[in-house]
């Protein structure tokens, strides 16, 4: 009996610990986006949590998590291993790679909204008659969604690893805040860090560019015809 | 009653002729033949080379959006495809001199003597795969099958011929094929494909007057009931309306002449491009594989690793997508003036088309009742 009691509570554990980030009813939606995020955004470094606040907040976590064998009398700190150490520091280093570009390009229309940034791949959340459409290719799944009026990106890697952004906007639409949230299977604590953006406008050219194959850039201050 | 009907009662028959005549004057009216035989395929021609129709593609664009990109289908890349392979497929017909006419159309025709249609299935800068269907003027099926080419290495460091990029062996696969079936078919059944040809086009354009010439059998093909005699004046009016079609038919075809010799060069910067694109694929699955064990799991390194695998594989998917765009913008402008003045052919054939029928009707009409007077 009590082993029973054991194994349908490592399932219960089991079960809980595979929950999406974003589940069915988030990938779908009706009539038109719940937020509008599209615009050019750029870093507010006065807001937001720095790199080393958030690893030590994840340190402190992941101590909790080690069972306390001390007796009453010993005053020793319990210290995570050297392992789950490396474990989390690693995701810290991957944390603030990803977390790096200052400037989010937004774009958005009925069915996509495209977020570029620099030096990494552009996140696109695609819906097909209101519903997600996921990414995939031979190394990761990105699935996404809106929680409300958030937009939740996640990409599921191998190892356990996943990366979440999660995007909302005040209600002025100035200000854009994106929580990242990094897990590894082999840490026993996951990394968020928040980082804080105010839209800008982009100068408008006096050029008016296209992009060919052929000639690549062609710019013009008239109109251009390919 | 209409206008034409009642100027037609005034006037003889010759002056009815005549008076058709004018509506293709750059054509010289043909001496009557002397005998009655019952024949319609023209006299001089070689009745094997028949003359080819090849309608614009089917670009094989899924419905489903969403499959698109796992597809690895460019809509905008195939719309432009879809008019510039056929090209390149008449090119090659053409060039043996083993066919008649061979003209890219806009629309199935099914009074073509040959008509073909093809759906791309697969393009992507390597591999080309075509579903060609060939069906005679009888409803007879030539082909419906599927053809595939793959551009070699060798093939794509060396190649400059624009349009044709690697694919020729495969546009002389469809070229034998079409000759195979071809050397089946007796000049008795390559004769009667010619003729019902002309007499398909004629009982469309005239019903009264030669809807009876042809049946149709359950099977779907067509069969001569009877010919109508040689020097039938309806017919001989029938074949000057169908040379005007088809001088407006050669001008469409030019249209696509151009377009090639336009956008050509561009379309092959696109597919060493999407060449590019297949080896970079193939390099970076080689750069994770040698990578991958190198670091403990769960390191910074091993889990970089995992990132930047996704990350370089959709970069490079993304590019794809951007220079899709960067094509269209190029090619675009070129591809809508065609289509435009396409449409403006089509529409003038499509009102003179139903302005001889109804004369050809009313002549029909006009002709039958000087004769039962």
């Amino acid at each position: 009996m009590r082993i029973q009691c054991v194994l349908i509570l490592c399932s219960s554990i089991a079960a809980c610990s595979q929950h999406p980030v974003v589940n069915d009813e988030m990938m779908r939606f009706e009539g038109a986006m719940p937020a509008d995020l599209s615009g050019s955004w750029e870093r507010n470094y006065a807001r937001g949590d720095d790199i080393n606040g958030a690893l030590r907040d994840a340190y402190n976590k992941l101590s909790r998590t080690i069972p306390d064998r001390r007796g009453p009398a010993d005053p020793r700190i319990a210290a995570p291993s050297a392992k789950d150490t490396a474990s989390l520091l690693a995701l810290a280093r991957l944390t603030e790679l990803i977390t790096r570009p200052d400037v989010l390009t937004i774009s958005q229309d009925t069915h996509e909204i495209r977020i570029e940034r620099k030096d990494d791949f552009a996140m696109s959340c695609t819906f097909y008659d209101g519903v997600a459409k996921g990414t995939d290719n031979a190394y990761g799944t990105e699935i996404c969604g809106w929680n409300g009026a958030q937009l939740v990106s996640n990409l599921v890697l191998p190892d356990g690893l996943q990366v979440t952004h999660r995007f909302d906007n005040s209600t002025d639409g100035q200000h854009l805040r994106v929580i990242t949230t990094v897990s590894s299977g082999t840490s026993r604590v996951a990394l968020t860090i928040r980082r804080f953006y105010t839209k800008f406008e982009r100068p408008s050219s006096e050029f008016n560019c296209i992009e060919t194959l052929s000639m690549k850039r062609v710019c013009s201050t008239g109109e251009i015809v390919p | 009653m209409t206008g034409i009907n009642a100027r037609l009662r005034t006037l003889s028959v010759p002056a009815i002729v005549m008076l058709f005549c004018s509506i293709a004057p750059q054509f010289a009216a043909a001496a009557p033949e002397p005998e009655d035989n019952a024949t319609v395929a023209p006299d001089m021609r070689d009745v094997a080379a028949l003359d080819v129709s090849i309608t614009v593609f089917d670009p094989g664009v899924p419905a489903d959006q969403s499959l698109h990109r796992d597809l690895q289908v460019f809509p905008l890349i195939r719309e432009i495809e879809a008019k510039l392979l056929p090209f390149v497929l008449r090119e090659s017909l053409a060039n043996t001199g083993e066919w008649g006419a061979v003209r890219v159309v806009p629309q199935l025709d099914v009074a073509a003597e040959l008509l073909m249609s093809g759906t791309i299935v697969r393009s992507d800068g390597i591999t080309l795969e075509l579903q060609i269907r060939v069906v005679d003027a009888s409803g007879r099926i030539w082909l419906d099958k599927l053809f595939a080419g793959v551009v070699s290495d060798d093939y794509a460091q060396h190649d400059n011929e624009s349009g044709v990029s690697g694919h020729q062996k495969l546009y002389n696969d469809i070229e034998q094929d079409l000759r195979l079936v071809r050397s089946q078919l007796g000049n008795e059944a390559l004769n009667n494909v010619a003729e019902i040809s002309l007499l398909r086009y004629a009982s469309e354009l005239a019903p009264a007057a030669f809807g009876d010439y042809l049946t149709s059998k359950s099977n779907g093909t067509i069969e001569l009931r009877r010919l109508p005699a040689r020097n039938d004046p309806m017919l001989d009016r029938i074949q000057r309306i169908r040379s005007t079609e088809y001088v407006i038919t050669d001008t469409v075809d030019a249209k696509f002449r151009e377009l090639h010799s336009e956008i050509a060069s561009i379309y092959d910067v696109w597919r060493e491009y999407r060449r590019k694109a297949v080896d970079y694929e193939k390099e970076n699955a080689r750069w994770v594989q040698a990578t991958k064990s190198d670091a403990p799991r769960g390191s910074y390194e091993a889990i970089k690793n995992h990132y930047d695998a996704y990350k370089w594989d959709r970069l490079a998917a993304q590019e794809q997508d951007r220079l899709a765009v960067v094509f269209d913008n190029e090619v675009g402008p070129t591809i809508r003036a065609m289509e435009s003045r396409v449409a403006e052919l089509e529409t003038w054939v499509e009102q003179k088309y139903a302005e001889w029928h109804r004369l050809l009707e009313e002549l029909f009409e006009a002709e039958t009742r000087l004769e039962d007077s």
